[in-house]
């Protein structure tokens, strides 16, 4: 008996082996693409006036949609910032999605808002709309408020993209502070190719930076561990997992604090899908997969430049009901979508993103987190070769740090958004960090979203929101 | 066992010796950027003052009869110490020198004119930057090409005029948008004739891009629009129309009638009524009519659009029964052209809760709103 289970363990660590090899040639392969792409945005980037989107007629105008739900810490001045924005013209919608605080109230009170007789046209079926507001104050002629009955973020962007005016709407979380000309970068995409029919900016972790009347003013790390190795997460999964994705044309996530589509693309296949946690990434999936089965010519895109700066949990048991809620959604759509795997009908989403997406970030973990568990067991029953378990340990962190200096290298290449040499040392150390107790806690959070999922939790998880104004000043 | 060992000592070594390397590599490139950015702050700094000094320095008036080169023999005793100068460095430091000197003179370029500007010119080309950035527009890499191509249109060289009309039709989208620009700053609006007749599938960047600069010639920039009219390819005609409809002037309505009657585009169609509309003149009233009854939403729903904004009493008769369309977009886009239309629009919109449908009544009340006009009015 001990035999076999030392056979079938020595045999999973074999695999864990093979596995860890394929992983790490594919992230390898990822990352010299996005270097490969990032120097060429830079380049093609060099040309770009973007005043000329401001300053031209021909600018398509932009609905922006923030979903607000009990936040009435931070709304008032979240909406003032939208509401300055350097583009033509646009309108901010704030989706009230039945907030048990004073969210609305602070809104109408703010803004002199007056219940306005706007006819609304449920294009996508949503909870009901109580009511559209619109200012009385001419400074704020651009701003609508559509109160509606509890139905979560997905409900209420779909209730925005119903009352949404133009044929360009934004998509971000009420308490995302979008870079002045976050919105002229993302729209450029859509001007430069007309089969564009989404495109995703950059999320930047705001804890650490000054943040003064909505607006971040100095870029910075926080002094707290946890929003660090966020940081470092955050550039791996952007400028090197995003920016290589988006050039074979197969990015699955645009994510939900950031992102421009065509609103007739979205009404096309019925907006975003309200009885999933992972609406965003469920969104892009279901918009390859009704273009790849219609034949249309189309292109998802991600631009690592436009920036939308994000508040990141700074405690332990938020992040992990991030993580674990993260998890559920990347299953969720994964099953949702099953009939694309590995299909080739999907071209480079079914062959290539999917089976990446399944094999790497869903299982991942799992296999990660029993590899572990198999080391543990075989050290007990003293059946592990040590040396090589130890070695094992080793590759496995400089493969780590690897790809964490490889992420600081792909923003030390192009953005440079942390200009103080401290902030970069102490991103290259927390990179190293990260893979002592952090990764692993990461792992076991996604282990257990899985385990979440099917028993059937699925709710969101809270996250209590500090505001900006908290931050360093 | 021993392949294992092997097998990973070698992954371990390739992943440190990468992660060390790439370390090594952040810090010495943030290093040599930061003193790099020092060193060019200087040298522009440096330059900028001689430029000054060259460009204000009085030059003594030249007798009538004198050769229209005089002028350049007095730039280049300005010059002369500079050039000088440059010749006595080793070539990577004199490449420093040149590339803060042309930044200098570049920038300078853009907010000067008169004589100060001739100067400029003259620098550019004895200095032989034109001549470089003429090589460079040659260069394999598109973005040596573009940037040459910018370069030569803030350098005002009027030499570069036959390579960057060349460039117009170069493989890469930025390059193209450059000599545009330059062309643009070189030429003036007669650049203009020659951008559109080469473009082909213009992109929304590219066409705002040029609308910019459209817009600053305004009028002058009509004929050119009006020939563009007749171009074969949709995103030219489709550009034309919208910056005819920003200028306003209407001598385009009669250019643009014909291209409705004869063309079988119809995005051509719609867009062009929106721009007779905007136009807003009465010869084109029974064209926009008849267009009404087009089989094509998009181009019934410009038609109505255009209608409202030519208005009068016709027009509002021909567009209140679309307000009872069975579809809301109809509806909406109707209710606003009466709206536009004024009085006797408003009028109509006060009274579709007593001859229409609940949400045509809605419809209407919404415009009302967006028209600024109170329901207790209505």
């Amino acid at each position: 008996m001990e035999a076999l289970v030392d056979l079938i363990l020595n045999s999973y660590l074999v695999f864990v082996v093979l596995y860890f090899i394929g992983v790490n040639l594919t992230y390898t392969v990822l990352l010299a693409i996005s270097v490969r792409e990032i120097v060429n945005h830079m380049r093609h980037d060099r040309f770009s006036n973007y005043r000329l989107i401001v300053q031209s007629e021909l600018t398509p105008p932009v609905s922006i949609l923030a979903p607000a739900y009990n936040e009435e810490a931070t709304v008032i001045q979240s909406v003032k910032s939208l509401l300055k924005l350097g583009y033509g013209k646009y309108e901010v919608v704030v989706i009230n999605d039945g907030s048990k605080d004073k969210t609305l109230a602070q809104l109408t009170a703010e803004f002199e808002m007056y219940r306005s007789r706007q006819v609304y046209n449920p294009r996508i079926e949503a909870k009901p709309v109580r009511g559209i507001y619109k200012s009385r104050l001419p400074e704020y002629k651009n701003l609508v408020v559509v109160d509606k009955e509890n139905g979560g973020k997905a409900d209420a962007l779909n209730v925005g993209i119903n009352v949404a005016r133009y044929e360009y709407v934004c998509c971000i979380d009420a308490d995302s502070i979008l870079e002045d000309d976050a919105l002229q970068k993302v729209m450029k995409s859509f001007l430069e190719d007309e089969q564009v029919i989404a495109v995703g900016g950059i999320v930047r972790i705001a804890n650490g930076c000054e943040v003064v009347n909505g607006r971040v003013v100095k870029v910075g790390l926080s002094n707290q561990l946890i929003p660090i190795f966020q940081v470092i997460e955050y550039f791996r999964a952007f400028l090197s997992g995003r920016m290589s994705w988006q050039a074979v044309n197969g990015l699955l996530i645009i994510s939900g604090a950031f992102g421009l589509f065509k609103r007739s693309a979205v009404l096309e296949v019925g907006g975003y899908k309200h009885d999933t946690v992972g609406e965003d990434m469920e969104l892009i999936v279901r918009l390859h997969r009704f273009k790849r089965e219609k034949r249309q010519r189309y292109r998802i895109v991600f631009v690592p430049d436009p920036v939308c700066w994000t508040e990141a949990p700074d405690t332990v048991k938020v992040l992990s009901r991030q993580r674990n809620r993260w998890h559920r959604g990347l299953l969720d759509t994964m099953l949702i979508h099953r009939k694309m795997f590995l299909n080739p009908q999907y071209g480079v989403i079914g062959m290539a993103a999917m089976p990446y997406f399944v094999f790497v970030e869903l299982l991942g973990p799992v296999i990660e987190f029993f590899g572990y568990l198999a080391m543990v067991v075989l050290v007990i029953m003293g059946s592990l070769n040590l040396q090589l378990g130890i070695l094992f340990f080793i590759v496995a962190l400089f493969y780590g740090v690897m790809y964490s200096v490889g992420a600081v290298l792909l923003e030390e290449l192009s953005f440079q958004r942390y200009p103080n040499p401290r902030d970069l040392a102490m991103l290259l150390s927390f990179g190293v960090l990260e893979n002592f107790g952090y990764r692993q806690l990461t792992a076991w959070w996604r282990v257990k979203g899985i385990w979440d999922y099917f028993r059937g939790k699925n709710a969101w998880g809270s996250m209590q929101r500090k505001g900006f104004s908290t931050f360093k000043t | 066992m021993d392949l294992q060992f092997l097998i990973l000592i070698v992954l371990a070594v390739a992943a440190a010796i990468f992660s060390v390397l790439t370390a090594i590599v952040v810090v010495i490139r943030k290093t040599i950027d930061r003193n790099r950015a020092k060193t060019q702050a200087r040298l522009y700094q440096f330059y900028a003052a001689r430029c000054s000094e060259l460009l204000l320095t009085d030059l003594p008036p030249l007798p009538a009869d004198s050769k229209p080169s005089s002028i350049f023999l007095q730039y280049e005793s300005l010059i002369e110490p500079t050039k000088r100068s440059l010749a006595g460095m080793v070539a990577t430091r004199r490449q420093v020198h040149r590339e803060a000197l042309q930044q200098v003179l570049v920038d300078f370029a853009q907010d000067i004119s008169g004589d100060s500007s001739r100067r400029l010119v003259y620098f550019f080309y004895t200095l032989g930057f034109v001549d470089d950035e003429l090589r460079l527009m040659r260069s394999r890499r598109w973005w040596i090409r573009a940037n040459a191509a910018r370069t030569l249109g803030l350098l005002g060289a009027k030499k570069a005029i036959a390579a960057l009309t060349a460039s117009l039709e170069d493989p890469h989208p930025d390059v193209r948008h450059q000599a545009m620009q330059s062309l643009v700053k070189l030429v003036g609006p007669d650049a203009l004739r020659t951008i559109l007749r080469i473009s082909k599938n213009l992109s929304r960047w590219t066409a705002i891009e040029l609308s910019v600069v459209v817009s600053g010639f305004k009028g002058t920039a009509v004929p050119f629009l009006i020939e563009a009219l007749r171009s074969r390819d949709q995103s030219v005609v489709l550009f034309a129309t919208e910056m005819l409809a920003e200028i306003g002037l209407v001598t385009a309505v009669e250019p643009l009638m014909h291209l409705i009657r004869t063309t079988i585009d119809t995005t051509i169609q719609a867009q062009s009524l929106k721009t007779l509309g905007r136009l807003g003149d009465e010869r084109a009233r029974n064209l926009v009519v008849e267009l009404l009854k087009s089989k094509v939403q998009p181009v019934r729903l410009s038609a109505m659009e255009a209608l409202g904004k030519i208005g009068g009493s016709e027009a509002v008769e021909m567009l209140k029964p679309w307000l009872a369309s069975r579809l809301q977009e109809e509806k909406l886009v109707a209710a606003r052209a009466l709206a536009t239309t004024g009085v006797e629009g408003i009028a109509v919109l006060r009274a579709a809760g007593a001859h229409n449908d609940e949400l045509s009544a809605a419809i209407a009340d919404q415009v009302l709103e967006e028209f600024g006009v109170e329901r207790e009015e209505a």
